[in-house]
C-alpha cells in the first residue's frame, strides 16, 4: 500500500504552512475585492493581477512540503487557466464574455480530469457543459437582453456595472475557504482504502472484447468462442491474468492474451454505472423529464389578445362556418 | 518516445491507474475549494439573474474536480459515476432556472434579481 492513503491520517502542516495560508486567504479575498465590478475608477486589473499572483504562490507552497509528490505540469497550466477563466467569469461586467470565459474553465477542467484519467468524464464535460448548457445560457443571455436604440451606444446596464456588497462577500468567501482548507486534512482517520475494483474481474465480464481482441491479434484459431462460466458468463482468465479459456473445433484449451488488453476508463465506469447504481439512472431519467416538463411549462408564453381581435376571430370563425355549410 | 509525454502517456494509458500520494490530492482539493469559493463570491455579489446561475454552475464543476479527484486516490470509480449525476442535477437546473429567469425578465424587462427584493416577505 502506498504511503498517504487510508492508514495515516494527513495534517495540514504537512501541506502547507497555516499562516502562510491565512495570509494568502487574506490577500486573495482583498484581490477579488478589488476585482469585482465597481462604479466610477475601478482597479478591477490590479486586483485580478493580485488575485492571480496569490493563486500562483498558493500553488508554489503547496509543492513545497512535499516536492517529490508533485503533479505533472500539465496540472498547473490547466488549474491557472480554470481559476483564471473562473475569476473572470465573476468579474467580467458582459454576460456574455462571462458565460464564454465559463466555457475556457470548462475546457481547462476537462484537461484536469483528463490528467486524472477520467477520460470519458472530460469528454462528457465538454460535451454537455460546452456544448449544451452553456449554448442554453447563451440563448437566455439574448432573449434576455434589450438591444440598444438607434442612436445610443451600447451600455452596460446598471446591474452589470456595480458588484453587490463586494466585499463582505469576499471576506466571507475566503474565510469559507480558510476553514475549508483547514478540514480538509482533519478528516476521519484510519479511513480503509474501499475495495479496489480488479482488472482481471472486469476484463473477465466483457468476453466479447476478449474475442474481438483476439482475432484482431490473429491468436484465435478459426471457428472457435472463449468460453463463458455457465452461471455468471464471464469469460474464464487464469490467475496470473495471462491466458484464456477458449473452445476450439478440437477441444479447450488456453491461449495468452494480447499484450495491453486492459480494461478503459469507461468500461470500468460503465460497470460502476450499470451494476453498481441502476437504480440511480432511473431517478436521473425522472429528474431530466421533469425539469424538461417544467421548463415548458414555465416558459410557455400566454399569448394576449384583446376582446376586439378576440370578436373579430369569433365572427370570421362564424362566417367560414356559414359558408362551409352552404357550400 | 512520445510516452514519455505525461498527459500522452495518461491519455494512452487504459489501464488501471497507479495510486496518488496524498501531498498530489491536496492540490486537486485546493483547486476544487478556490473554484467553489469564488462561485460563492460571484452569487453573492453579482446582480445579473443568469451570471448567478453562472456561478452555481462553477461550483458544481468545483464539485466535480473533487469527486474525481477522490475517486483517483481511492480508486475507485464511484467518484466518475457521481460526476455523471451532478451532470444531471446541473442541466436540469440550467433549464428551469433559465426558464424561470425568462419568465421573470417578461414581468419586469430587466435581470437585477434586486428588482424581487420584495419576495423576501
Amino acid at each position: 500500500m502506498p504511503s498517504g492513503v487510508g492508514s495515516a491520517g494527513f495534517h495540514l502542516d504537512q501541506i502547507i504552512n497555516p499562516s502562510i495560508l491565512y495570509l494568502l486567504c487574506v490577500l486573495g479575498a482583498a484581490g477579488v475585492c478589488l476585482a469585482l465590478p465597481r462604479k466610477g475608477v475601478s482597479p478591477q486589473v490590479f486586483g485580478g493581477l493580485l488575485a492571480g499572483a496569490i493563486g500562483g504562490l498558493a500553488m508554489l507552497f503547496l509543492g513545497l512540503k512535499n516536492p517529490e509528490h508533485l503533479p505533472n505540469i500539465y496540472f498547473y497550466v490547466f488549474s491557472v487557466v480554470a481559476l483564471g477563466a473562473a475569476l473572470r467569469v465573476i468579474t467580467h461586467p458582459r454576460p456574455v464574455y462571462a458565460a464564454l470565459y465559463f466555457v475556457l474553465t470548462v475546457v481547462a477542467t476537462s484537461g484536469l480530469f483528463l490528467i486524472l484519467s477520467a477520460e470519458f468524464m472530460a469528454f462528457a464535460l465538454v460535451i454537455v457543459y460546452a456544448g449544451a448548457i452553456l449554448i442554453t445560457y447563451l440563448f437566455v443571455i439574448m432573449l434576455a437582453t434589450q438591444s440598444p436604440g438607434e442612436e445610443q451606444v451600447e451600455v452596460l446596464a446598471d446591474y452589470d456595472a456595480a458588484a453587490r456588497e463586494p466585499i463582505g462577500a469576499s471576506v466571507v468567501g475566503f474565510l469559507l475557504l480558510a476553514i475549508l482548507t483547514t478540514m480538509m486534512f482533519r478528516g476521519p482517520t484510519g479511513w480503509s482504502p474501499p475495495p479496489s475494483v480488479s482488472e482481471r474481474d472486469t476484463l473477465a465480464a466483457m468476453p466479447r472484447k476478449i474475442e474481438a481482441a483476439l482475432r484482431n491479434a490473429g491468436t484465435l484459431p478459426g471457428g472457435s468462442r472463449i468460453r463463458t462460466h455457465d452461471e455468471t458468463g464471464h469469460a474464464m482468465i487464469s490467475e496470473d491474468g495471462l491466458t484464456v479459456r477458449v473452445i476450439t473445433p478440437d477441444g479447450e484449451r488456453s491461449i495468452a492474451l494480447p499484450d495491453g488488453l486492459t480494461p478503459t476508463n469507461a468500461d470500468y465506469l460503465g460497470f460502476n454505472l450499470m451494476r453498481d447504481h441502476p437504480g440511480s439512472i432511473e431517478i436521473a431519467g425522472i429528474i431530466l423529464l421533469m425539469a424538461m416538463l417544467g421548463a415548458v411549462v414555465l416558459s410557455r408564453k400566454q399569448v394576449q389578445i384583446d376582446e376586439e381581435e378576440k370578436m373579430r376571430h369569433a365572427a370570421r370563425l362564424a362566417r367560414g362556418e356559414e359558408a362551409g355549410g352552404s357550400a | 518516445m512520445i510516452l514519455s509525454n505525461p498527459l500522452l502517456h495518461t491519455l494512452a494509458q487504459s489501464g488501471f491507474p497507479q495510486p496518488m500520494h496524498s501531498a498530489t490530492l491536496a492540490h486537486y482539493l485546493v483547486v476544487s475549494a478556490v473554484m467553489f469559493i469564488l462561485g460563492l463570491i460571484g452569487f453573492l455579489t453579482r446582480r445579473n439573474l443568469i451570471i448567478m446561475f453562472l456561478c452555481t454552475e462553477l461550483m458544481f464543476q468545483a464539485a466535480g474536480i473533487a469527486f474525481v479527484a477522490f475517486g483517483r486516490f481511492h480508486l475507485d470509480f464511484s467518484g466518475q459515476t457521481f460526476v455523471i449525476f451532478v451532470l444531471t442535477v446541473a442541466a436540469a437546473e440550467a433549464a428551469m432556472a433559465l426558464a424561470l429567469v425568462v419568465l421573470l425578465f417578461r414581468r419586469k424587462e430587466t435581470l437585477d434579481a434586486s428588482e424581487w427584493k420584495d419576495l423576501r416577505g
